[in-house]
């Protein structure tokens, strides 16, 4: 039963101060094992935050990032499954699935994440599932409308991994819940 | 009046020559810190008595009547090195034949369809024999029973065959059910959750591409809730206590591959003692888990799961669960600060322990609270709240034990006069040390011959002072 925190485009301080209050009250240390970062946060005191809410933390390169040396994409095992790190804005067009799913058969992930559009998105194509998990945020997008604060915390466990959306609607938590489950065990490999 | 008491006991004698030998061969760092102001006096003592030949020493003893008392303290600092095997130093052949009538006594008792509980005890304070599973089911019997017979307030409970089998399955099946309720993990929980939710409606985007299907739990279960009715919540706030029984079970008695080895024997065994120390403080919010609750599971499992019946080891998990939370009850209170004070608390406790010291040594009870002031909270608290398990190895904690359960007024009232003939069978070295001298002896307990403590913890005369309080 592995917790893996998924956000990103934060844009601390450029469009967003901080983190919501509500996010923040419920992000406490000693729950989540992993974090996974979209990219631009952008400044090392969010990455210093990021850090004490869990050591492990894996980001990826944002076009607004001041510090330059994240990578542009990352893949990692957690458990049973592949997960791929991508910002996306190198991805054109921005936030269009067939390119993505280009992406992630080339990263050959079982799940995308990817950020960039600030829209929460779950979406599941033959080659596996991508996940946006949106800004945790609600900063301002050229290509958004509405943004409204989100992330998602995944729980993988074995086979199965249940996605926990939280999304801050009209100043209120909503929490909603995505299962999918894998079919076939992934072999054993280097991490 | 104690010397006549503190003879040394024959084994202890023969056994002489090898634990002298082991002083010539170097002190070891404790006798040095413990004998303190004496040091000198007694090197000089030890060289002299020290000879070749064995039979000379029996002599020498008896000329040193004046070294008797301290003599006994001394046994334990000789040898540390040596195993605890106290009953099989001198095997001689009329011991032989009183272990095995014992066993067949044992068995004979077992095969009963009424068991004979006060024989049993009576057996028990005399050392059960070790294999064959026979301390195992006499410890479940006393143990089961002797709760019983509390409960019921009667007189003693002849314990019927069939009434404790009987019990012992309805434990098994009850632990089983508790571990299904409260060990499950949250994921787990959700899962079994989700099963009926899952074969009625068709989820849309299980198979098929295309958005996956959202389903609002805002008001129900979330890892990050913080509610105190949530799974996740109660999940994260034992998260801390499990890292702690983790840590003291990879400390629990390293010298010994049953617990503290890597071998998958041995994590099953750390598995199954971390389940019922978790689900102990599950059910006991109020103590938890309290360090030192893993030394005093731990005699239990051994016993249970080292039993020669193939079924009875399997379910050792179940018995010990059941069994720990028997013994525990009994010092529940001592656990609880905000009982400290009461009648039921530490506190009473060990003012008991001293007002059995009193009435046995008051020479040493002068000594130990007026002269040193060395309060019985620095030393006995360990050894009353986790019956002796940090004060011995496991061999002489099993004997100990077995007399602890033998006694019909129960397993406290049998602790206390242990921890006093402690105190007693160290007397010449409390009586010579100074404040931190005592401290540090007692809480750190020689090794001593437990057959010999035993037999003066039997032979304390009870406390009566306490009973005139009483209308």
């Amino acid at each position: 039963m592995v917790l893996v925190l998924a956000l990103g485009d934060l844009h601390i301080p450029h469009r967003a101060p901080d983190l919501p209050p509500k996010f923040k009250s419920m992000l406490v240390p000693g729950k989540i094992q992993h974090i996974i970062c979209t990219g631009n946060l952008c400044i090392k005191e969010v990455h210093d935050y990021l850090r004490t809410v869990c050591p492990d933390l894996h980001i990826t390169q944002g076009e607004y990032d001041e510090e330059t040396r994240y990578p542009e994409t990352k893949t990692l095992t957690i458990g049973q499954f592949k997960l791929g790190i991508c910002h996306g804005h190198q991805v054109i067009p921005w936030g269009d699935l067939d390119s993505l799913a280009m992406l992630q058969r080339k990263l050959d992930v079982d799940i995308l994440v990817t950020g960039h559009t600030h829209q929460f998105k779950a979406y599941k194509h033959e080659a596996g599932v991508v996940i946006n998990p949106g800004s945790a945020t609600g900063a301002h997008s050229s290509i958004t409308y509405d943004v409204n604060p989100s992330f998602v915390l995944m729980d993988i466990d074995g086979l199965r991994v249940v996605v926990y959306v939280y999304e801050l609607i009209d100043g209120e938590v909503k929490v909603d819940k995505i299962d999918f489950k894998k079919t076939t065990a992934t072999a054993p490999s280097a991490h | 009046m104690l010397r006549g008491k503190l003879k040394l006991p024959e084994k202890a004698r023969r056994a002489f020559p090898d634990r002298l030998g082991s002083i010539v061969a170097g002190f070891n760092e404790k006798d040095e810190e413990n004998r303190g102001l004496n040091h000198g006096f007694e090197l000089g003592e030890e060289l002299e008595t020290f000879q070749p030949n064995g039979f000379g020493l029996d002599r020498e003893l008896d000329d040193y009547k004046v070294e008797d008392e301290k003599s006994d303290g001394e046994l334990g600092f000789r040898a540390p090195q040596k195993p605890d095997r106290d009953g099989a130093d001198s095997v001689s052949f009329s011991d032989v034949f009183a272990a095995d009538e014992k066993r067949s006594d044992l068995e004979y008792e077992f095969s009963q369809k009424e068991i004979n509980l006060e024989k049993l005890q009576r057996v028990a304070s005399s050392g059960l024999p070790d294999g064959g599973g026979l301390r195992a089911t006499a410890w479940k019997v006393i143990i089961s029973s002797s709760f019983a017979h509390l409960q019921l307030l009667l007189g003693y409970l002849p314990a019927s065959r069939d009434l404790w089998e009987k019990e012992l399955i309805e434990n098994q099946s009850k632990y089983a059910k508790l571990k299904e309720e409260l060990l499950l993990s949250p994921s787990q929980f959700s899962k079994r959750e989700d099963e009926p939710l899952r074969s009625n409606k068709q989820y849309a985007g299980s198979d098929a591409d295309g958005q996956l299907a959202r389903h609002d739990v805002s008001t129900d279960d979330h890892p990050l809730c913080l509610g105190q009715a949530s799974v996740w919540h109660q999940y994260f706030q034992f998260t801390e206590i499990l890292e702690q029984i983790d840590r003291d079970l990879l400390r629990t008695h390293p010298d010994m591959k049953f617990f503290s080895s890597n071998s998958s024997l041995s994590r099953k065994n750390r598995e199954a003692m971390r389940n019922i120390l978790l689900l102990f403080a599950k059910l006991n919010p109020v103590i938890r888990y309290v360090q030192g609750m893993n030394e005093v599971l731990a005699p239990l499992y051994y016993v249970f799961s080292t039993d020669a019946d193939e079924k009875n080891a399997a379910n050792a998990e179940a018995d010990s669960f059941a069994c720990f939370v028997r013994l525990l009850s009994d010092s529940v209170d001592h656990f609880c600060e905000q009982l400290d004070n009461s009648s039921v608390g530490i506190h009473s406790t060990l003012s008991r322990l001293l007002g059995l010291l009193k009435a046995n040594d008051e020479e040493l009870w002068r000594h130990l609270e007026l002269t040193n002031k060395v309060n019985p909270q620095f030393y006995a608290f360990r050894w009353i709240t986790l019956l002796l398990t940090q004060e011995f190895d496991l061999h002489s904690i099993l004997r100990i034990w077995d007399c602890l359960l033998s006694n019909p007024f129960g397993v406290q009232e049998m602790l206390l006069r242990v921890c006093c003939a402690m105190l007693l069978c160290v007397k010449t070295n409390l009586l010579s040390g100074d404040f931190v001298d005592n401290l540090k002896l007692l809480q750190h307990y020689p090794k001593i011959n437990i057959e010999h403590l035993l037999q003066v913890a039997q032979d304390i005369s009870p406390d009566t002072s306490s009973f005139c309080l009483s209308p």
